[in-house]
């Protein structure tokens, strides 16, 4: 059973990896590829909360139920390293839609097939 | 105060969020305090590296936890000269940019110098720490800002050029972190001189996943072909000022990141041969297109790219010798193409197109700019007694230690391309006559200064090489030491 839960996280987060692979590379509308880049910073997060999870585990914290007792605790590095990528991952998100606000003031469309005053 | 290597960190962070309240007390605060900022890091920089050459890397503990728990910031040779040159030469781009343009309104001004903290505060922060996950952090700052200042004219294509390097950006950052997830889950520790210790121990297959990760994450910012095709476009439609950055900043920090992972992190050496091939072909393809650019700050973009790519020849070499001409080379591509980023920025100030033809018979109407791009390309070409000289004659010397017959033959042959294309705009400057009416602009007094300091260094350098040489060459052992590496980060308290 544990066994299937683990096998359910990775595979979820590469199936949201894929799928946000597909919408950057497929879509050509702007703001979906900016979906698909928040889908695919989103799997790879949970990759890494699926890393650090041990079944049966408890939060990190040395309170004084767990002091003691030999409870395992779950690795507290791999959340907190998510904590700072899913800000910078906002950060990166913020500015790729006010760069869409710009083209599309700028072109009138969100089609990337419109925009090509630069080569592609 | 205390000199600490924290402050590189530190002051250019707090200034990038002070600047917009301190330009509520007074509006030219927001232009003076960033040089302020960068005259103090210049003087920290210098006074840290004398302290560095003499003795041991000062390895600074954040916040009390020592190595390998806590972030932990590492001055050595390498990563120490490395600082210095980004300080001294962003000091002598805000130089620049102080009166760039005094049209510019208040508000965009603020944005422009706020940016460029955080600019400075990313480039520096990916050289001088020491834990993977942090330098991961201080790219993605670089990114962020990178790509806001990309699209910093309305006017210009620059929210696309933008667009299109955050898909590129994402991509990085997206490898770059994926490699470390998977090498936390190996080493059990973030700390680079702790990974390096236990990396004997990991499976060579899954070092070889992490590393290609790497290498596509760290190569995107280090401009490797074939993963370069943001870089022109983002040179061309950044402000002028900023492209030096680019060139002389980020990118170096892209292939500090790239050659600390390779060198110190990994202990595969067959990754050098993928290191060399990727180096030639991005220096032939990225050369041969510079050749047939019509447009001045294309041309220097393709032209960086060639450069990044003899970088990265001389690193993947691995000899001492090779190692120092690679720093040597680094150093010299930041000055140079920092000066012909910077002076043709004038050159093309009111041109909309900037093309080269509108640079014909510049050399009579502004003599000094036309003079330091022609200084600028010469040394860049590697003509003597320039700076550029020595740092390809160490590279050629190297390979021929290394008995690279066909590195050398495809490094002569890219300087024979290099001399005719950035000769054909030199020809142009002098010896045509001016058709285009634009108007001009001529470089403001602090302008001129950053111009005449940098070339005024391409030429005391090219004349007297022994002036950084000994520096350079104790920032190469610096690399190669290995073991000096772990010892002096993981016995610090």
């Amino acid at each position: 059973m544990n066994q299937l839960l683990t096998i359910s996280f990775y595979g979820t987060s590469v199936a949201l990896i894929l799928i946000g692979l597909y919408a950057v590379l497929a879509k050509k509308n702007l703001l979906k590829i900016v979906i698909g880049l928040s889908i695919i910073d989103g799997g790879l997060h949970l990759l890494f909360v699926s890393i650090g999870y041990i079944s049966k585990g408890t939060a990190p914290i040395f309170s004084p139920e767990v002091v003691g007792t030999n409870a395992v605790m779950v690795d507290p590095v791999p959340q907190a390293l998510v904590l700072t990528a899913i800000v910078i991952g906002f950060a990166v998100t913020a500015v790729a839609l006010s760069l869409v606000i710009r083209l599309y003031r700028h072109h009138n469309t969100v089609s990337i097939d419109e925009i090509k005053n630069l080569k592609w | 105060m205390v000199i600490s290597p924290v402050h590189y960190i530190a002051l250019p962070l707090l200034a990038a969020f002070l600047i917009p309240l301190l330009g509520k007390i007074n509006k030219e605060l927001v232009r003076i305090v960033p040089g302020l900022v960068l005259l103090y890091l210049s003087y920290v920089s210098v006074t840290l590296m004398t302290q560095v050459l003499q003795g041991s890397p000062i390895v600074e503990i954040i916040a009390g936890w020592s190595p390998p728990w806590g972030i932990n910031l590492v001055f050595s040779a390498f990563s120490g000269f490395l600082v210095s040159l980004m300080t001294i030469l962003g000091f002598l781009i805000w130089v620049y940019t102080y009166n760039f343009k005094p049209e510019e309104s208040y508000s965009q001004t603020t944005k422009f110098y706020t940016l460029f903290m955080m600019l400075i505060t990313g480039t520096i922060g990916i050289v001088i720490t020491g834990d993977i996950f942090n330098l991961f952090v201080f790219m993605e700052i670089t990114a962020i800002s990178s790509y806001s200042l990309t699209a910093f004219y309305r006017e210009r294509d620059g929210a696309e050029a933008a667009f299109k390097y955050v898909l590129i950006g994402s991509f990085a950052s997206f490898f770059v972190l994926l490699a470390i997830v998977i090498l936390y889950t190996q080493v059990g520790t973030l700390n680079m001189a702790d990974i390096a210790r236990k990396m004997p121990d990991v499976d060579p297959y899954i070092k070889g996943v992490i590393l290609l990760f790497f290498f596509i994450g760290f190569g995107i910012e280090a401009e490797m072909f074939p993963l370069n095709g943001w870089a022109p476009d983002v040179y061309t439609q950044a402000p002028g000022p900023i492209a030096a950055i680019f060139s002389g900043m980020v990118v170096k920090a892209g292939v500090y990141a790239l050659i600390r992972v390779i060198f110190t992190l990994f202990d595969v050496p067959s990754v050098l041969n993928l290191l060399l091939i990727m180096g030639l072909l991005t220096m032939v393809v990225a050369e041969v297109i510079a050749m047939r650019q019509e447009r001045i700050k294309r041309m220097l973009a393709y032209s960086s790219i060639g450069q990044m790519g003899l970088v990265l020849v001389a690193f993947s070499i691995g000899t001492k010798d090779a190692i120092f001409a690679a720093i040597f080379l680094m150093f010299n591509h930041a000055v140079i193409k920092g000066l012909l980023f910077l002076s043709s920025t004038f050159m093309v100030y009111h041109s909309k197109g900037k093309e080269i033809s509108e640079m014909n018979g510049l050399g009579k109407l502004m003599p000094f700019t036309a003079f330091v791009f022609s200084l600028g390309a010469m040394a860049i070409v590697g003509l003597p007694p320039f700076s550029g000289f020595w740092s390809k004659l160490y590279l050629l010397m190297a390979a021929a230690d290394a008995q690279l017959v066909a590195v050398i033959a495809i490094v002569l042959v890219i300087s024979v391309i290099e001399l005719a294309y950035y000769f054909r705009v030199v020809h142009r400057i002098y010896f045509k006559e001016r058709t285009s009416v634009v108007p001009i602009k001529t470089p403001t007094i602090n302008a001129k200064f950053t111009l005449a300091v940098l070339a005024l260094v391409i030429v005391v350098i090219g004349v007297y090489p022994d002036l950084i040489s000994g520096m350079i060459e104790q920032a190469a052992k610096d690399l190669l030491d290995k073991q000096n590496y772990i010892h002096y980060v993981l016995s610090v308290r």
